[in-house]
């Protein structure tokens, strides 16, 4: 592989991208403008929440909250026993929300109806990198116990809420959409970069004309690849930097978002080869891109949480590689859980791997 | 060697006698224009065909697009595929180029087989593929420059800048020029490794006339140059204009290969003599009594084929002769697009 190919390469990418206003707006202002759109009107949806309880006190009065609960149709509590660490518990078992019914609940509400206030206080723990859930569910559980109170106390405080984060750090929407930004950014390019290079540069005879110069297949591959992680990378920091001075999004470099950065190049970069294989013509390939990009940007979990969609549509998500990708960034650049980053990282290298390979292989480099 | 050259001032072709790597000054023996003749420099490949194809089959199923052909092309000389639509010319240039696998059958470039000897031969070719089309976004000169890194050996981008009257357009982003420049810019891409053949596939296809033409004194200037232009196009005319060398392609076949001269004297119809308006049956009957083939085209026009211009007067003296008046002659010369219309 020659050095000099490469750099002649990819700086004829470069100049090519800058001078597009129609790329630099998709690879750059687009980006930067839903982040600036989604973070100022983020709002929640109606759909049921999950909810753990740890009853504590087992009594009349604790059963009748919690089947309260699950008649408001919205949320749905599932009853857990749990006597140790409840935050390790919850990460351990990849609980969202959990309310703690204190000992001593029941008779605080028998001494409140003899006129007798005893406050009695339930703790809600909640995982903040699933926040506009956490806080729906949150504000359900308050405007309960406030209809509680009036009608023990006509109003006076006997039970109330605490929070309990399961991570020490305060996260919003916009800690979660940052990164799901990113992933779906690369995805974008990645895809595009690839199908213009297999249809256009196809069918304006760019790819026939490299045939016949000493330029090699790999040398060729490899200086594009170097250019989509360059405009992967630019992406990110400038996302990063967008969401830093805007909305004051803290940002932790990490080896494993690098890792998933560079495997999320590779695997749509792939996934934009086996579409200009199948599908010749620029105009449908563009359009088949669209159609396999836009659904997986929504059901990755990009914009929402995925415990907010319905219960088929978060399994059919978990099939799906951006999934992997918005997680696994999230997790190792915001939340910093490294367990689940993991994870995340080795299903992307996994699909990178998959798509990578089959594109390269499947591309046909020559006529028939 | 020898090469043989067309004078880009008057188009007088000549032949002019050099040593291989050498470069001398010549004086037009038509119009006395002065130039300079480069005679490429290669021992190992003097006298070498530059393409030679052997039994060159394509099959696509049932389909046989290219159907066992063979042809030779000389170093120096202009070669012009011609054909119609559809009859396997650029099947058959993509195989040539290695682009397309052929069925079977030999290609050798500068004595070097293909399938063993590509990655040497693609340093010494250059193509312009059909309806290429470049980065649109690059300017002319990062085009050439882009094009020039892939290979060990480049050419000088000014020089061919300038031999391709690109140099004000040098700045100009590719996207942004004419068709007609656009195709100048292919033509200029293919020669930045300094190539000893040219692979023009219709290179002139979709250009208005203006433009074909400027395209065409550039490939003249190839040849001037002492490249191997192997032409591939449908236009009559732009054959007719540059080849040294024609093979026609029909059907997957070829069907006559040869000098321009060469295929009109085998397969043209001959030099028509027509005479406009003039008393057609005392015409007809002087001319054929003095051994005229005589042929009434209508409408007081008659036409006699003939081979020699001395017959020509010795008509006129006869219908000044017998008086026979008439408003005008003229001669319509067998060309190339007759040929092409009898065989296809």
């Amino acid at each position: 592989m020659r050095i000099k190919v490469l750099i002649n390469d990819f700086k004829a990418s470069i100049l090519t991208w800058k001078r597009s206003k129609g790329t630099l707006f998709w690879t750059i202002a687009f980006p930067i403008i839903l982040i600036l759109i989604f973070g100022a009107i983020f709002s929640g949806q109606s759909v049921e929440y999950d909810i753990h309880i740890n009853d504590l006190d087992n009594s009349q009065h604790s059963h009748q909250l919690i089947s309260i609960m699950n008649e408001t149709g919205v949320l749905k509590p599932h009853t857990v026993d749990i006597t140790s660490n409840i935050t390790a518990y919850m990460k351990n078992e990849d609980i969202a929300r959990l309310l703690e019914i204190p000992k001593g609940y029941g008779q605080a509400l028998e001494a409140a109806l003899s006129g007798s206030t005893s406050p009695i206080t339930l703790t809600y723990y909640f995982d903040p990198s699933e926040q506009s859930s956490s806080s729906i569910v949150r504000s359900i559980i308050s405007d309960m116990l406030q209809r509680l109170n009036l009608q023990y106390t006509q109003g006076r405080t006997l039970v109330e809420l605490k929070d309990e984060s399961t991570i020490t750090e305060e996260f919003g929407f916009i800690d979660f959409f940052i990164p799901g930004m990113i992933g779906f950014t690369i995805m974008q390019s990645c895809i595009y970069g690839s199908i213009e290079r297999n249809t256009k540069f196809r069918k304006d005879g760019i790819l026939r004309k490299l045939l016949t110069t000493p330029i090699t297949r790999s040398e060729w591959i490899f200086s594009k690849m170097l250019f989509m992680l360059f405009l992967s990378f630019i992406s990110t920091i400038l996302i990063g930097i967008v969401g830093w001075l805007v909305w004051g999004v803290s940002i932790h470099v990490t080896p494993l978002m690098i890792i998933i950065i560079i495997a999320t190049s590779f695997l749509f970069s792939g996934m934009g080869m086996l579409i200009g294989r199948f599908v010749k013509e620029e105009e449908t390939a563009d359009t088949a891109g669209g159609a396999i990009s836009f659904p997986m940007m929504f059901l990755a979990g990009t914009f929402f949480p995925l415990d907010q969609m319905p219960e088929a549509l978060q399994t059919f998500a978990r099939v799906l590689p951006l999934y992997y990708v918005n997680e696994g960034l999230r997790n190792a650049m915001i939340y910093m859980k490294f367990n689940d980053a993991l994870i995340n990282t080795f299903a992307v290298l996994i699909f990178a791997a998959v798509f990578f390979i089959a594109g390269v292989v499947l591309t046909k480099w020559h006529e028939d | 060697m020898q090469l043989r050259l067309q004078c880009p001032h008057c188009g007088h072709i000549e032949s002019y006698d050099g040593t291989p790597g050498t470069r001398i000054v010549v004086s037009c023996l038509s119009c006395g224009q002065q130039g300079q003749i480069s005679f490429p420099f290669n021992h190992e490949t003097a006298g070498v065909p530059a393409i030679e194809v052997s039994n060159l089959k394509k099959q696509y199923g049932t389909l046989t697009a290219v159907n066992g052909i063979s042809f030779t092309v000389q170093q120096g000389e202009i070669f012009a595929f011609l054909g119609p639509n559809g009859a396997g010319k650029t099947t058959t240039v993509e195989m040539i180029e290695s682009i397309r696998k052929p069925t079977q059958g030999q290609v050798k470039i500068l004595g070097k087989d293909i399938n063993t000897s590509f990655d040497e031969i693609k340093h010494r070719i250059g193509i312009l593929p059909q309806e290429f089309k470049s980065f649109e976004r690059l300017t002319v000169r990062e085009t050439l420059e882009y094009f020039s890194v892939l290979y060990d050996k480049s050419a000088d981008i000014d020089e061919i800048l300038k031999a391709m009257d690109l140099v004000d357009q040098r700045k100009k982003l590719y996207g942004n020029l004419s068709g007609g420049l656009k195709q100048r810019v292919g033509v200029a891409i293919s020669l930045v490794n300094d190539p000893d053949i040219v692979f023009l596939d219709e290179p002139t296809t979709g250009l208005d006339p203006k433009a074909r033409r400027e395209v065409w004194q550039v490939i003249a200037n190839l040849r001037n140059r002492g490249k191997t232009v192997f032409l591939t196009t449908h236009y009559m005319e732009e054959a007719e204009y540059l080849a040294d060398h024609i093979a026609i392609i029909h059907k997957g076949n070829i069907i006559a290969e040869g000098s321009l001269d060469d295929l009109i004297s085998r397969y043209g119809k001959g030099n028509v003599l027509r005479i406009r308006n003039c008393s057609t049956q005392d015409a007809i009957e002087t001319l054929r009594i003095n051994g005229f083939d005589v042929i009434s085209e209508g409408n007081g026009d008659i036409a006699i084929p003939i081979n020699y211009k001395e017959r020509v007067l010795e008509i006129l003296s006869q219908l000044r002769h017998d008086c026979i008046e008439y408003d005008s002659i003229d001669i319509r010369r067998s060309n190339l697009e007759e040929v092409f219309l009898t065989l296809t």
